[in-house]
């Protein structure tokens, strides 16, 4: 970059602070700036959770510290618009970077100095002179094929002034390429994230057993309607003995148009697309299907008893009193904080008076004994309906950050490990009949690793005979 | 079960193998070099059987699945990386002296190992993928590299003192250490090999989430740090390579770098919660 332009007055203001903000886009103080930025508020994301629900943060934080957070963003910092301004702003130093890197790049891949001149020659490494007694076609065979031994490419050759020749060879000159495949892949996989977030949702749906669904509620709390109805034919949740999970699976079908187009099982890692539209196992869970109560004289004879269905009230023949099974927690903890297990909430409607709530544990049916009274009330079946919960995607921005993160790997690959080398040799006899070859070369990276190849060919260059 | 005395036996190998690096410290004879090379060529050779048995074992109990899955798992072949990578570069770059402050990582890593449960649990669903093995190599190979890296730029902050204070005074201890130069130049070249990995094994780890979660960033803790020290190493990358930082200023980045690596493998677990919890210490 020639950024100082001597001719005073040839540029207009204007110009000026293009050029001003252009350096400053493409400044390495902007790269390891934005990066360590990036660092710290990401730093920061980590230590304030992320998108808890807000009365945990009030357990955590004063009422106004949750306030101001909430303000600035600190709760979803990573969707808050000065994140998202820090990425932008990365992405556009990128593509500053690369449009400033591109000329240089492509002239390093096509530039090609053919002659080994002085002047070349101050810049090689490991430049040396050999002289032979040998005649010069002997020497130019033996030198093409120990030098096409790191150079599998024909040399580029030019007739010297003085009756000799320039043998020019070179390798790897597209690994220079590699600077636009780490830049320019970060931009891509930004780019599918983009895709992603505008037109793709991520939602949820759970299924009961047997049922079908044709929508799902997304997490920006919309509702999509699918093209087509899945239905949960059955859900398993297995666990080893120690009571770690093992394996959770959804029998899951695609009906559309009234017809079944795929029927697969699947697993946590191993999820369902169709159109697009992915079915990912995520949770799993139960509610009641039909409580059996019963209510129980003081003596412990059966009063009265009735199956009723979760969220109906019925009555229960031989007592006055109405029941509806209304609620249900697979973990009730008790008012001193212990666990009582699977519990039902029941609103009892009495005769006369108003109805009465109250929570009967599955586990412990002689609970509601301690209300007091003539009867108390128990849960004697509790038939449970199993459903799966799933993670429902559609991402079409997804295959950009495959491909993204390829050419990034095989992009730092070529750059750490691949270089462009080149190497020069010319060849002259003298009026004796003997031969004088000089031979030097540059690579663009890894420069000792090189230099110890190049060493090597000059050795064996020496030995010929 | 046999893992659990092969790997208490390499632990005593590692020790051994720190005790003799820092004798050729102190004594500088080339037996004793030897020697030491070979017991740590020992403790690798013992903890891989060890890891193998292990791995067979788990076929054993019925549950068949790769050794790498816990905090004890990934501590131990943490210890084998470090290991196996300073091995590569003492044969590489042909230097001795660097065992003795690298030596004691196996040793220490694996003690500490040894301080966690390690009976063999079966998999939670979310861990039963064939990105398992992949994910968690990628990663390893990639801290333990980064591990060396910060070993030789202390070594070097500590050389380049020394060379600055007495350029030419023989027979001090930090003479015996490689020049400043090489120490600067291995320090990259480590982090050279650690940033493609760590690259990888963000890649695969994005995939395989995306496989069981859906979600191929859901900014969780471990995946945040995960992405912080990759820009820590590139912001150190970028500074070495197009603006020539050397020396002092590189090897203190590559010390912030493993600073960050340790606690994003660690510290994450252990402090801060998210869906890498199985593998911690809980």
């Amino acid at each position: 970059m020639s950024a100082n332009e001597p001719v005073k007055g040839a540029k207009t203001d204007g110009t000026d602070w293009v050029e001003k903000i252009w350096d400053f886009l493409t400044s390495l103080k902007l790269v390891v700036l934005l990066l360590l930025i990036l660092s710290a508020l990401s730093i920061a994301g980590t230590v304030i959770e992320q998108n808890k629900p807000i009365q945990e943060y009030y357990r955590f934080y004063q009422p106004g510290t949750v306030a101001l957070f909430m303000k600035l963003g600190l709760f979803d910092m990573y969707h808050s618009w000065w994140f998202v301004a820090c990425l932008s702003l990365l992405a556009l130093n990128i593509t500053a970077c690369t449009m400033d890197r591109y000329r240089g790049i492509m002239s390093g891949i096509r530039k090609r100095n053919l002659i080994l001149d002085e002047k070349l020659s101050k810049s090689l490494q490991n430049l040396t002179t050999i002289r032979y007694a040998l005649p010069l076609a002997a020497v130019e065979k033996k030198m093409v094929e120990l030098a096409g031994k790191g150079f599998p490419g024909k040399p580029v050759v030019t007739a010297a002034e003085d009756g000799g020749s320039h043998y020019f060879f070179e390798k790897g000159k597209y690994s220079r390429l590699a600077f636009f495949m780490t830049h320019l892949s970060i931009l891509i996989i930004f780019l599918g994230a983009l895709v992603g977030s505008f037109f793709g949702y991520k939602g949820y749906v759970n299924i009961f057993e047997g049922e079908t669904v044709s929508q799902v509620e997304t997490r920006a709390g919309k509702i999509q309607k699918l093209n087509f109805q899945v239905k949960c034919n059955t859900f398993h949740a297995e666990f080893y003995p120690g009571g770690m999970p093992m394996d959770y699976r959804s029998d899951l079908s695609i009906f559309q148009k009234g017809k079944e187009v795929i029927r697969k099982t699947i697993r946590v890692n191993d999820p369902l697309t169709f159109e697009g539209v992915t079915f990912y196992q995520s949770s799993y869970g139960g509610q009641p299907d039909q409580v059996a109560i019963e209510v129980v004289n003081r003596d412990g004879s059966l009063k009265g008893s009735v199956t009723a269905p979760f969220g109906q009230k019925v009555a229960i023949p031989g007592v006055a009193d109405q029941v509806e099974a209304a609620d249900y927690q697979e973990h009730f903890h008790l008012p001193d904080g212990s666990e009582g297990g699977r519990a039902i909430g029941v609103n009892i409607y009495p005769a006369n008076g108003g109805p009465v709530g109250l929570w009967l544990l599955v586990d412990h049916p002689d609970y509601d004994q301690r209300r007091g009274g003539d009867t108390y009330f128990r849960v004697k079946e509790l038939k449970l309906k199993k459903y799966t919960g799933l993670q429902v995607n559609r991402d079409p921005g997804e295959i950009l950050v495959w491909l993204g993160s390829i050419l990034l790997i095989a992009g730092i690959m070529i750059a750490f490990f691949m270089s462009h080398k080149k190497l020069w040799i010319s060849l002259r006899s003298d009026n004796k009949g003997r031969s004088e070859l000089t031979i030097g070369g540059t690579a663009n990276k890894n420069r000792d690793a090189f230099a110890r190849e190049t060493e090597q060919m000059i050795q064996n260059l020496k030995e010929v005979s | 079960m046999t893992n659990s005395l092969l790997f208490g036996i390499s632990i005593f190998v590692y020790f051994f193998a720190m005790v003799l690096y820092i004798s050729y410290l102190a004594f500088r004879s080339e037996m004793l070099g030897k020697v030491a090379s070979l017991s740590m060529l020992g403790g690798v050779v013992v903890e891989t059987a060890a890891i193998g048995m292990r791995w067979y074992e788990s076929y054993q109990l019925g549950i068949g699945r790769a050794p790498l899955t816990n905090l004890y798992e990934s501590l131990v072949f943490f210890a084998w990386t470090i290991a196996l990578i300073y091995l590569v570069l003492e044969r590489k770059f042909k230097m001795k002296t660097m065992g003795a402050f690298v030596a004691p990582f196996p040793f220490l890593v694996m003690a500490y190992a040894s301080l966690n449960p390690n009976d063999i649990q079966p998999l939670v669903p979310a861990l039963k993928s064939n990105w398992l093995i992949s994910h968690v190599v990628t990663c390893f190979v990639g801290y333990a590299a980064f591990a060396v890296s910060f070993v030789v730029s202390i070594l070097y902050l500590f050389k380049a003192g020394s060379e600055k204070r007495s350029p030419k005074s023989a027979g001090s201890f930090w003479d015996f250490l490689p020049s400043s130069a090489a120490l600067d130049e291995i320090g990259y070249k480590t982090i050279a090999i650690g940033f493609p990995l760590l690259t990888i094994g963000i890649v695969t780890g994005a995939f395989w989430a995306n496989v069981a979660w859906g979600t191929y960033w859901s900014w969780d803790p471990k995946e945040t740090w995960s992405l912080i020290v990759w820009l820590i190493y590139a912001a150190y990358l970028h500074a070495r390579i197009t603006r020539g930082w050397r020396g002092k200023r590189a090897a203190i980045l590559s010390i912030v770098g493993f600073a960050a690596t340790i606690f994003c493998y660690l510290g994450v677990n252990l402090i801060l919660s998210g869906l890498h919890s199985y593998g911690g210490a809980s």
